[in-house]
């Protein structure tokens, strides 16, 4: 399992549209995926449990994944989000 | 995959469903209809009978969910009477509901319709007992 702390760049946050990104990003793979913040843990390939994570910009969420593929999964998550969901900063 | 119709007061049904589309992208087999405040209730109940009738041609196996905005109102009542082994109508539809039934297309549609019925009711916050609040 590979666990990694991320912080949400994009101005919007983690909102619907870049939640929905972060599930199709996240079920492209195999491994199971997690996001996390302040004590919530949500099912990183649902849409309506990562919105419920309500975080912001500058946030910093903390995203596991375990399986075969987490080294990709991981790979692809992060450069997601860190890439604020190909937003504008 | 089982269909989706939303039935709707004013163009409320048609916005859930282009809202529903931005976020998930495209979602096949499903319709909006959009119950005008002055439409013959005839034409309405013809507009729910061709939104389930255009499923099939969208990928639908003639099963279909429709989510209706609230139990009571006219979009339900006219609904109802199309209730039937293959079609279930959940009421007081919201945007996670129909984002969960998007996700939810296979299987028995009681279980989807349950599922969908407890996204709806779930997913309803008072933001400041889920939140810290501001320092002021």
């Amino acid at each position: 399992m590979i666990r990694r702390e991320l912080r949400i760049r994009n101005r919007l946050g983690l909102h619907a549209r870049a939640a929905a990104r972060f599930v199709h990003t996240a079920g492209r793979f195999r491994a199971r995926v997690t996001a996390g913040r302040e004590g919530k843990v949500m099912d990183g390939k649902s849409i309506l449990g990562i919105l419920l994570l309500a975080a912001s910009q500058g946030s910093a969420v903390e995203v596991t994944v375990d399986g075969p593929d987490e080294e990709q999964a991981m790979a692809a998550l992060v450069a997601l989000v860190e890439g604020g969901f190909g937003e504008e900063p | 995959m089982i269909g989706i119709v939303v039935v709707t007061h004013g163009r409320v049904a048609e916005e859930l469903v282009n809202a529903a589309r931005n976020i998930v992208g495209e979602i096949p087999a499903v319709a909006a209809v959009s119950i005008g405040w002055s439409d013959d209730p005839a034409a309405a109940r013809t507009a729910i009978e061709e939104g389930l009738a255009s499923l099939e041609a969208a990928g639908g196996d003639g099963r279909a969910l429709v989510l209706t905005d609230m139990f009571g109102g006219t979009p339900t009542n006219l609904s109802l009477p199309f209730l039937s082994p293959q079609v279930e109508i959940v009421t007081g539809v919201n945007l996670p509901m129909l984002i969960r039934a998007c996700a939810r297309r296979e299987g028995e549609l009681a279980e989807m319709a349950g599922a969908v019925r407890e996204q709806g009711k779930g997913a309803i916050y008072v933001a400041s007992e889920i939140l810290e609040p501001r320092p002021a």
